[in-house]
């Protein structure tokens, strides 16, 4: 039996080359994703622990900042000497390691990267430690001298010589590159200057005597457990932060673990897409070989093989197509690791592709996602095999399967729809976030199971609805590819499922996306009254000389400030929220609409106030009056008191949960050396918005991170934040489209074989090679179509349904985005087309002869 | 050896001209010592408004003289013409269009598109070359075959001598200069097979028609005006206004030619035979 199911594999390797195709793409994605998070996350172990002194000392910070404050936290540099003197540290220095930077020429365009990256300015400080080494000029002498890293000097072509402007928190100055420094480990993206210790200290943090952490090597014979302890000892163990290398590196990593995570995420979503639809490729494949040879197991059958022989046979060769695709797959996933590292060069982050780490759960995975899925697919046709009666060797029956009823999948597709379509409608009228958007994916997940079960059950009234033109478009070729495609509705609905999931993902991200810019959008012009905004493009905090200038320019007449700062509030029922808050200068209401349903912008301001979300507040127990004790990055406590209560939109977004907001006055007296995010600017009585725009363009030049937006700007800033999410899905839906267009060219090939005689009775007739390839052309477009329809109608109903769960959160605007809908139906389109080449080619060239005489 | 067909018929009905004709029409599969000719060197006249019946054994070439008139098979030497129409060198879309607009098929077996219905199936090669049917002739044929209330069926909802009387009102329906069928009768039973004869005689008779019909049963080679007898892919004999037994007795001959001179041992017969 072993010999006959060997024999029946390779007689049909050909037509399971797209079914392995789809297995390596899955287990691909699989792999790719776990070397290269593993290759990443060594890297920067590996960077990290090499960096990171025997024991650092750094300021306490309590609070999580999920929005940037623009605080450097500081500690006296004079502590180094204390540290030094405890037993057991053989040496300790004060370090200045301030990110936020941003580095100009002498044309003012930025030098470092703005991507996001940070730009960081550190103490030179050479040693064994340093990620970096000077390999041309010399180190840098007093303040007007810097270095710079070789790679961000080869990106922007700066030389030794060239004058830099370096915008620091307390104001700009300008350097001399007076040296070249080289890292000799990886670059995490980021762009490096550095000054001498005296020059870091008063131009990056504004205070000779401060630094932002002390560095201390254990002497000979110590462990660094025992000098941490020491040292805090020596300092008192809740003044600051003390950490071991590898807690320091540990700590690190954990900052970087964020974008990791995303990365890791992301090849995840590809991995699953993957496996999703590669699972009704192969599938279908099976389903369409049992099909062709249901004589030859009837014939095996008639022989004396036993049911469960024949399920064994179909079950075996299911799982050496699995083996031979998940081997395939792991070596592709090692190059697609080897390219994403590559990718991670382009934008900046060196990791050595040589130090690849395969775990040894990479390739267990990789083999279990591989058999697995190529199992399972495989399940039910190898069951409907050895269903197949010893008479089916006699009888002349054309296809097995095509006829057989879809009671069952009527009914189980009813129910399970049905259970989808209450938990979407329970999500819609749900009035809790979280409820809401539980039931939001149940009922996803119900609602595509219960389309890919019924789906066969669609494809008639569906394509006879679509293909109803097909006729007298394109004449009895037309009708032929419509009939076609009914044939055999399980093989039709199983091709187009493939299309289907990806498709319905893309309907419902970019309908929940078209609501989202809606509701933004009348967000902004419903709140925002200033004339224009001055913003960092990554929202990232800006120096104070920006706003001093933007204050100096001729035609401003109102400048509110907006900063944001991490809080953490312990609230009347006892919770305590850690979230973001933001502070305002005091006439807020010149620029912004704010609707207040108790109190008022004045309340909310005042000296030891507090505004805050109407729904928080009720959540919360918190009456305006009430007392809130509130406590500061830093770990300086305040009690403030509810001023305001405000009904604002969306208030939960962004990590700024309940809305909360002060007077910029109080964040100061608090949480002082923030830095401003937001400047929020009026025209000057009898001044132009046009010649105050380009006022303000001039005063900024010098200060490329920081834009001004009107409110037309504004959108489109938040629109451009919406869309890389939306980017995100494209990809996916990328990688869906090429395995089900897989799906469709493998099923297009296998019914053009099973349909030989047909083709050839056709050309013996005068069916000519064109019309022939139109044929299949036309059913594969049917196809398409198919799917693409199906996918956006379960895509509108999802995004339609997140539309509420955001509704919840005061995004209430629903907006459906027809021209994706249209531009996605004809895409689909274009995919049948390109699906349809091979097998069309295939079917034209077949011999007329040879064709009518195929058995 | 060649046997011009329009002069061995004086007793018929007056040939209107010839339908399809062959000169030194040779087909050779294979090449070098291991060639084998399916066709040597024939030469044939069709004519027009006639019933010819092909026979003859097993590897005769009888097929495969169909396939090269019919234009679906290629030639290695020879001229073949349909009407006055060369189809020798033509292209592949040029014998595309040549077969829709002026031949007729039937075959054994699978000879209807599952997916479309009688009436479809019947007009198709009309509707592929975007021609009108003619109405009236397409009622008569329709009629002639006994197929008025079975138009809406799918060839799985007819018995296999309906599915054959739709193909034979198909290689009828654009009203060809030429219908080949290739052994029409192979997989009928008998009543069912004699029904289809039937028709194609009445399709000559009535219609006008011309029928070249590659058989190897003598009682179907009865129902023509004239065999042809193939053989080593020579044309050895023809018979007019055959009886099933004077055409089992002349086949007979061939068994006892070939009993006689037995070919060597392991010579392959020519491929393309059914």
């Amino acid at each position: 039996m072993l010999k006959a199911t060997l024999r029946t594999f390779l007689a049909h390797k050909g037509r399971l080359l797209l079914s392995a195709l789809a297995v390596l793409l899955s287990v691909a994605f699989v792999a790719g994703s776990l070397i290269f998070s593993d290759t990443v996350s060594r890297t920067f172990d590996r960077l990290f622990a090499s960096t990171a002194a025997d024991v650092t000392v750094s300021p306490k910070e309590g609070l999580d900042e999920a929005v940037p404050s623009g605080r450097t936290a500081t500690l006296p540099a004079a502590l180094a000497g204390r540290v030094r003197r405890v037993d057991g540290v053989a040496a300790a220095r004060a370090e200045v390691d301030v990110d936020g930077l941003t580095v100009v020429d002498e044309d003012n365009e930025p030098v470092g990267p703005t991507t996001g990256a940070p730009t960081l300015g550190t103490a030179w400080n050479p040693g064994e430690r340093s990620p970096v080494e000077l390999t041309s000029g010399h180190a840098p002498r007093g303040p007007g001298q810097a270095l710079l890293d070789s790679e961000t000097a080869g990106r922007k072509d700066v030389r030794l010589g060239d004058v830099l402007t370096v915008i620091a928190p307390p104001g700009s100055f300008r350097v001399r590159v007076v040296g070249i420094v080289t890292f000799t480990t990886t670059n995490p993206g980021s762009a490096r200057v550095f000054f001498d210790g005296p020059t870091a200290r008063t131009k990056l943090l504004g205070d000779p005597r401060a630094a932002t952490g002390i560095a201390a090597d254990a002497a000979e014979g110590v462990s660094d457990q025992q000098v941490k302890q020491r040292v805090a000892a020596a300092l008192g163990p809740h003044s600051y932060d003390f950490r071991t290398a590898d807690e320091q590196a540990e700590s690190d990593v954990e900052r970087l673990g964020g974008f990791l995570d995303v990365i890791k995420y992301v090849m995840v979503g590809f991995a699953g897409i993957a496996v999703l639809v590669g699972v009704f490729l192969i599938v279908n494949t099976f389903s369409m070989l049992i099909a062709q040879r249901t004589r030859e197991l009837g014939l095996l059958r008639a022989l004396g093989a036993d049911r469960r022989q024949i399920r064994r046979s179909v079950l075996t060769e299911a799982l050496l197509l699995g083996l031979i695709g998940s081997t395939l797959g792991l070596a592709a996933g090692i190059g697609l690791a080897a390219g994403l590292i590559e990718l991670m060069g382009l934008v900046g982050m060196n990791i050595d592709a040589d130090e690849m780490a395969i775990g040894r759960q990479t390739p267990v995975a990789a083999y279990a996602v591989g058999l697995g899925v190529t199992f399972v697919a495989a399940y039910l046709p190898a069951r409907r095999a050895a269903g197949v009666s010893p008479m089916a060797a006699l009888s002349d029956a054309e296809v097995a399967g095509a006829g057989r009823p879809l009671r069952t999948r009527a009914v189980a597709g009813a129910v399970v729809a049905a259970a989808g379509a209450a938990a979407l409608a329970g999500c819609a009228v749900s009035e809790r976030t979280s409820s809401a958007a539980s039931l939001l994916g149940l009922g996803v997940v119900l609602t595509l199971i219960a389309t890919v079960i019924a789906g066969p059950l669609l494809v008639r009234p569906v394509i006879r609805v679509l293909g109803s033109a097909f006729p007298a478009l394109f004449g009895p070729v037309g009708r032929m590819s419509q009939r076609n495609a009914l044939r055999n509705p399980r093989r039709t609905g199983a091709t187009a499922a493939a299309l289907m999931v990806g498709i319905a993902l893309v309907g419902g991200m970019s309908v929940a996306s078209a609501s989202m810019n809606r509701s933004f959008d009348r967000q902004i012009d419903k709140t925002l009254g200033a004339d224009f905004v001055i913003q960092n493009g990554n929202f990232l905090p800006f120096p104070r000389e920006v706003t001093d200038e933007v204050r100096g320019t001729e035609g401003v007449g109102l400048v509110v400030r907006g900063r944001f700062a991490p809080v953490a509030v312990r609230l009347p029922d006892g919770d305590r929220v850690e979230t973001t808050a933001g502070g305002y200068d005091p006439r807020l209401d010149e620029v912004a609409d704010i609707t207040y349903t108790q109190g008022d912008t004045a309340a909310a301001l005042a000296d030891g106030r507090l505004a805050m979300d109407r729904d928080f507040a009720r959540d919360h127990d918190v009456r305006v009056g009430g007392a809130i004790p509130v406590e500061f990055q830093g770990g300086r406590r305040a009690e403030l008191t509810v001023g305001a209560l405000t009904d604002q939109d969306s208030a939960e977004g962004f990590g700024t949960q309940g809305g909360l907001y002060f007077g910029l006055a109080t964040l100061e007296r608090y949480a002082p050396g923030g830095q401003d995010s937001a400047l929020y600017v009026n025209a000057a009585p009898g001044t132009g918005d046009d010649d105050l725009r380009a006022d303000l363009e001039e005063t900024l030049d010098p200060y490329p991170q920081v834009q001004v937006r009107d409110l037309a700007d504004y959108k489109q800033l938040v629109h451009d934040q919406i869309a890389v999410l939306l980017y995100l899905v494209y990809a996916l839906l990328g990688l869906a489209i090429i395995i089900a267009v897989l799906g469709v060219v493998n099923t297009l090939a296998l019914s053009v074989v099973e349909r030989t005689r047909e083709i050839g009775l056709l050309r013996a007739i005068g069916l000519a090679r064109r019309q022939l390839r139109r044929m299949i052309r036309l059913e594969s477009v049917v196809i398409a179509v198919f799917g693409a329809v199906l996918g956006l109608g379960l895509g509108l109903v999802w995004g339609v349904c997140t539309q509420q769960v955001l509704a919840l959160q005061d995004m209430g605007a629903l907006a459906i985005p027809w021209g994706t809908i249209v531009a996605v139906v004809i895409g689909s389109a274009a995919v049948g087309v390109v699906a349809a080449l091979l097998p069309a080619l295939r079917a034209s060239r077949m011999n007329v002869l040879a064709a009518i005489a195929h058995e | 050896m060649s046997t011009p067909a329009a002069q061995h018929a004086p007793g018929l009905a007056p040939a209107d001209g010839v339908a399809a004709r062959a000169r030194g029409l040779t087909k050779a599969y294979g090449s070098g010592e291991t060639t084998v000719l399916a066709l040597d060197s024939v030469d044939v006249d069709v004519v027009r408004g006639r019933f010819t019946a092909v026979m003859g054994p097993s590897g005769s070439g009888k097929s495969t003289l169909m396939h090269c008139l019919a234009g679906l098979d290629t030639v290695s030497a020879g001229q073949v013409w349909l009407g006055d129409t060369e189809i020798t060198g033509l292209k592949d879309r040029e014998l595309t269009r040549l077969r829709r607009d002026r031949i007729g098929f039937m075959f054994q077996s699978f000879n209807l598109i599952p997916t479309l219905n009688a009436l479809e199936n019947i007009t198709l090669p009309m509707d592929i070359a975007g021609h009108k049917p003619d109405g009236k002739w397409l009622d008569r044929v329709i009629d002639t075959l006994g197929l008025r209330d079975r138009l809406r069926h799918r060839p799985s909802q007819l018995s296999g001598g309906q599915q054959q009387r739709v193909a034979c009102a198909r290689a009828l329906a654009s009203r060809p200069e030429l219908i080949f069928a290739d052994e029409p009768t192979g997989n009928l039973d008998s009543r069912a097979g004699l029904e289809v004869l039937g028709f194609l005689r009445e399709a000559v008779d009535r219609l006008g028609q011309t029928v070249v019909m590659v058989t190897h049963d003598p009682g179907a080679a009865a129902h023509s005006d004239l065999v042809l007898f193939l053989g080593d892919g020579r044309i050895v004999d023809e018979m007019r206004q055959p009886t099933a037994e004077t055409v089992l007795e002349r086949m007979k001959r061939f068994d006892v030619i070939r009993g006689r001179s037995e070919d060597p041992p392991g010579s392959p017969g020519p491929p393309g035979e059914s």
